[in-house]
């Protein structure tokens, strides 16, 4: 799961670099912590969430052999 | 333009040229130093440029390919990319086996998706006008079909109740295809309302 939101987010980023992915593992959820330079905020967020959101449904189509969702923080 | 040559007085200085003429990033360029800047006597007598050689590694439906199948990797599903470009559009169809999780309910993931890879190539390759399309198992002709046989089934029964009828939110591609289903009909009129991404087409009453 780190693998795939850091893959679409550094395509998205002017500093691929300063992507960072922390993932946390509970009983229902996966979180994806992520956190990208200051001026590129915006960039994975969108206007009115729309880029945060397309991201957040891609993620949930990926095969993680159980049930559990996955839940997209991104982080300051 | 897939390769170009610069100078500057840095070697930094002509690799930013090369990457404000291509309009492509900085990991999509193959840099190789032709000549090395030298200073000269007082910066000016004998003063030599550094000059180098730029090459875009992944031109846009190549980057999108390349791109797409390390994603279907990492969403651990099974699935071949092709690309298909023109002057328009760059389509990129996905096949495998179990990949309906890429097309989501009504197409919804598949959108979502679409609308982040048009993102992506639009951040990765400034300037370019190109649409991306993408499709999972012949989903969006399917859908076509879906749409153009539900237009003509509403657009009949808007002529027999004389009221209009409001359809779900659509894509504007979708949305496309309604308008042209019906465009020739001679008993109703169709329109578009409400902001995006919840727009509906109305089928009305001529």
């Amino acid at each position: 799961m780190k693998q795939l939101l850091e893959h679409i987010v550094k395509a998205l980023v002017d500093e691929p670099e300063k992507v960072e992915v922390h993932e946390l593992e509970g009983e229902s959820f996966i979180i994806l912590e992520l956190r990208v330079a200051p001026d590129d905020m915006g960039k994975v967020i969108g206007k009115q969430g729309r880029i945060a959101r397309a991201i957040r449904t891609v993620v949930n189509a990926a095969r993680t052999g159980d049930k559990r969702r996955v839940v997209v923080e991104i982080v300051q | 333009m897939i390769e170009i040559e610069t100078t500057g007085r840095t070697i930094d200085e002509a690799i930013q040229k090369a990457l404000d003429t291509l309009g492509v990033k900085r990991n999509n360029l193959d840099i190789k130093v032709l000549s090395e800047p030298a200073q000269g006597l007082f910066n000016l007598i004998g003063a030599k440029d550094a000059r180098i050689n730029a090459k875009v590694l992944f031109p846009p439906a190549q980057y999108l390919e390349h791109f797409l199948a390390e994603l279907i990797k990492y969403m651990n599903l099974e699935g071949t990319v092709a690309v298909e470009e023109d002057e328009e559009k760059i389509i990129a169809s996905i096949n495998g086996k179990r990949i309906g999780s890429l097309i989501g309910r009504r197409g919804r993931t598949l959108n979502e998706l679409q609308y982040l890879l048009n993102t992506i190539i639009k951040r990765q390759f400034s300037g370019i006008k190109k649409m991306i399309i993408v499709d999972v198992e012949g989903y969006r002709e399917r859908r076509e079909k879906t749409l153009t046989q539900l237009a003509k089934s509403i657009a009949r029964k808007v002529d027999r109740l004389g009221e209009e009828q409001v359809l779900e939110p659509m894509t504007p591609q979708e949305r496309r295809i309604i308008h042209l289903a019906l465009k020739g009909d001679n008993n109703v009129i169709t329109y578009s309302k409400g902001e995006e991404p919840y727009r509906k087409v109305v089928i009305a009453p001529r």
